[in-house]
């Protein structure tokens, strides 16, 4: 039926009403990585929202790939479940092809591949993914929604990441000081202020709170720890 | 986008003990093209009153002029100088007056009383909204960056020394992880015998 | 595709039928459409769930609403899917109904293998998940929110599905308005006793949909209550009644 037949009655639509799916949600979200010369540290906060309710205070958003690389995920919270499931399946698939545990780089790079394959139906997530590499060496890598990689000693992601970047350009990068000698940051540092800047965090962010999980990968293996938020 | 971030800013004002501290970047910009990098968004309101005004600068300068002329009439009038309080009342009801057809300004007042010398800080909305915390206030583009620095660095009682370093380093970190401001910075340290007044040197990029 | 020119111009042109000028052109529908995201049509209102010291509890009332019209007074949307799974719907009832039809097409084709093995709470939640990402990725959502209620390795398991796929676990979980209303009142109860008793609970959640009831117009005073114990196993009472004291509802002016 054309529009020009329809009947036209003020006080109802007669048009059809056109109804919107969208099919990304925003779940929220904090990351925070900092890599040293022997470590590599990741905490995510652990509260999973939408708009203004909380759907759960303890939602661990942290992924161990490998013995040595922990992905963080932030943003739309059923591409994360979906993408990370991808993931651990092709890092199994991998390691049953070539018989050996996928290094950090390769899965810095395999992830990239993987969020670009979907260019134009995005995977909604802010990706931190963290590791040793070959030597041994601490490393973080950050990734848009459609998977430009960028690798940094630091880096803060997801729905805070605005607020808490500056503080480590400050805090770990030693930006804008005058008269420091630059020296990597020790594994007790690098804790203490992953913790200080979650406390900001959660002060001015709705989306971060609860409590923060933080993942600590060094030569002998990941430890983890938990460390309380406000959770209002 | 908002035409609030038209030609960026950033602007942020802490108290201290004794003293208030009021900062801007000093860029002006056309959107992405930077055109200045000795634009004033600061303006001296009174011997220890000052206020910023980031937002759309055609209206920085026009409100800047108004205030002023609101202003001068008060002093005239009262014979003694303004108060942050009162001066901030003024503003809130000037730019309230403009309710549905606003000036795209959210300014930031900070100042000492003139009486008590007691340190005083606020901003609002573009509606004039006042928000007056008891550790500092933010504005412009790089707002949210400048939230999560001051957030951490801001402490109590913070000495007029201290308070610079704190504020400057808040406002030159925010300001670097923001494209629309930057470009040198200018800090204002108010006490209650002289304000200082620093033009930073920072990265130009 | 190929079509052969017109005899002559503006004519009939050979194996196509022939419009006359002249006449009410005929409009052009597109063919090459697929009806996407339907909004939800006929639909059940909040889930309340929580979890107890032996076992969960999931409670639902009978009403499916057709937009405000009470509709439908008999639907009910909490479900035992075998010995160790109780599925909660809210949402779209037709697109549960889909859903349940395939889940018990599902445990029947496992019964038949005769293996000893049954579905799994955490299996079927992983499935759903799957599912509804699937049907929201084409554009096509299933429109409802899901609880997977179960008991696997002798410890109770509480997780929820949306339309999006987005799923998790957690001691309490509400949908609709009760996420809003119940969620607060469940986690502050859990907070104050983390080991409730099934009579606690049951107290509890009869509070939560008295609560819903007065609150919540799309609600109905008929419910069920699905509970699933480690020692009792599955069972779904109902249909039972919320509790009503509209005696007191003579001190407020207004009414």
């Amino acid at each position: 039926m054309s529009l020009a037949i329809r009947p036209y009655y003020p006080d109802y639509s007669t048009v059809p009403t056109q109804h919107h799916f969208n099919p990304y949600a925003d779940n929220g979200g904090s990351i925070v990585a900092i890599a040293g010369n022997d470590f590599v540290i990741i905490g995510a906060d652990t509260r999973l929202s939408a708009g203004f309710s909380i759907y759960t205070r303890e939602q661990n958003k942290l992924f161990s790939l490998s013995g040595t690389t922990v992905l963080g995920c932030s943003g739309c919270w059923c591409d994360t479940l979906t993408l990370t499931r991808i993931l651990k399946s092709r890092m199994q698939m991998y390691q049953q092809e070539h018989n050996k545990v996928m290094s950090t780089e390769a899965c810095a790079q395999m992830l990239s591949t993987m969020l670009y394959y979907k260019r134009f139906f995005p995977y909604y997530i802010s990706n931190v993914l963290v590791g040793l590499d070959n030597e041994g060496k601490g490393c973080v890598y950050s990734y848009d929604p459609i998977g430009h990689c960028e690798k940094a000693t630091y880096r803060a992601g997801g729905s805070a990441g605005a607020l808490l970047q500056p503080l480590l350009d400050n805090q770990i990068g030693q930006k804008n000081m005058l008269n420091v000698k630059p020296e990597s940051v020790t594994k007790e540092r690098a804790l203490s202020i992953i913790k200080d800047v979650f406390i900001s965090a959660a002060e001015r962010d709705i989306y971060t709170g609860d409590s923060i999980s933080i993942n600590i990968i060094t030569k002998d293996g990941i430890t983890q720890e938990t460390f309380e938020l406000r959770k209002d | 986008m908002s035409i609030l971030a038209y030609n960026g800013g950033a602007m942020v004002a802490m108290k201290g003990e004794n003293c208030v501290s009021i900062a801007a970047d000093r860029r002006f910009g056309i959107q992405a093209q930077t055109v200045a990098t000795n634009f004033e968004k600061i303006f001296e309101m009174g011997p220890q009153l000052y206020v910023g005004l980031p937002g759309l600068a055609t209206d920085t300068q026009t409100v800047m002029e108004k205030l002023r002329f609101r202003k001068n009439l008060y002093e005239l009038k009262e014979n003694r100088s303004i108060s942050p309080k009162v001066f901030s009342a003024m503003v809130s009801h000037m730019l309230y007056e403009k309710r549905f057809g606003p000036f795209f300004v959210e300014p930031v007042i900070a100042g000492l009383d003139p009486k008590t010398y007691e340190p005083f800080i606020c901003n609002m909305d573009l509606i004039g909204c006042i928000n007056q915390p008891k550790d500092f206030v933010v504005g412009g583009t790089a707002s949210a960056q400048l939230y999560g620095m001051c957030e951490a660095l801001w402490e109590p009682n913070l000495g007029p020394d201290d308070l610079f370093e704190i504020t400057s380093q808040a406002l030159i970190n925010a300001f670097d992880r923001d494209a629309m401001s930057g470009w040198g910075a200018t800090v204002y340290i108010i006490e209650k015998d002289k304000v200082t007044i620093r033009n930073l040197k920072t990265r130009m990029d | 595709m190929f079509s052969a020119p017109p005899f002559w111009e503006n004519g009939p042109a050979p194996g196509n039928f022939y419009n006359f000028p002249n006449l009410q052109p005929q409009v052009q529908q597109p063919q090459d459409f697929r009806q996407h995201s339907q909004s939800p049509v006929t639909t059940s209102t909040s889930l309340v769930g929580i979890t107890y010291d032996k076992g969960i509890l999931v409670a639902g009332d009978l009403l499916a609403s057709y937009g405000s019209l009470a509709r439908y007074r008999n639907c009910p949307r909490i479900v035992k899917i075998n010995e160790n799974i109780i599925l909660g719907a809210s949402g779209d009832y037709a697109d549960f109904q889909y859903v349940k039809d395939f889940v018990e097409q599902k445990v029947i084709s496992e019964e038949c293998l005769d293996d000893g093995l049954a579905l799994k709470p955490k299996s079927l939640y992983c499935w759903l998940t799957r599912i509804l990402y699937n049907r929201r990725s084409k554009m096509d959502p299933l429109w409802n929110n899901f609880i997977v209620a179960g008991i696997q390795d002798g410890q109770p398991f509480l997780g929820t599905v949306d339309k999006h796929g987005t799923a998790y676990a957690d001691k309490v979980i509400c949908t609709g308005y009760g996420a809003h209303i119940a969620t607060p009142l469940l986690r502050d109860s859990l907070d104050k006793n983390p080991q409730l008793n099934l009579a606690e609970a049951k107290a509890l959640i009869e509070k939560c949909l008295e609560v819903l009831y007065y609150r919540d117009a799309r609600s109905y005073p008929k419910y069920q209550l699905g509970i699933i114990d480690v020692e009792q196993g599955v069972s779904i009472e109902g249909p039972l009644e919320v509790p009503q004291k509209w005696e007191i509802a003579y001190h407020s002016k207004r009414f």
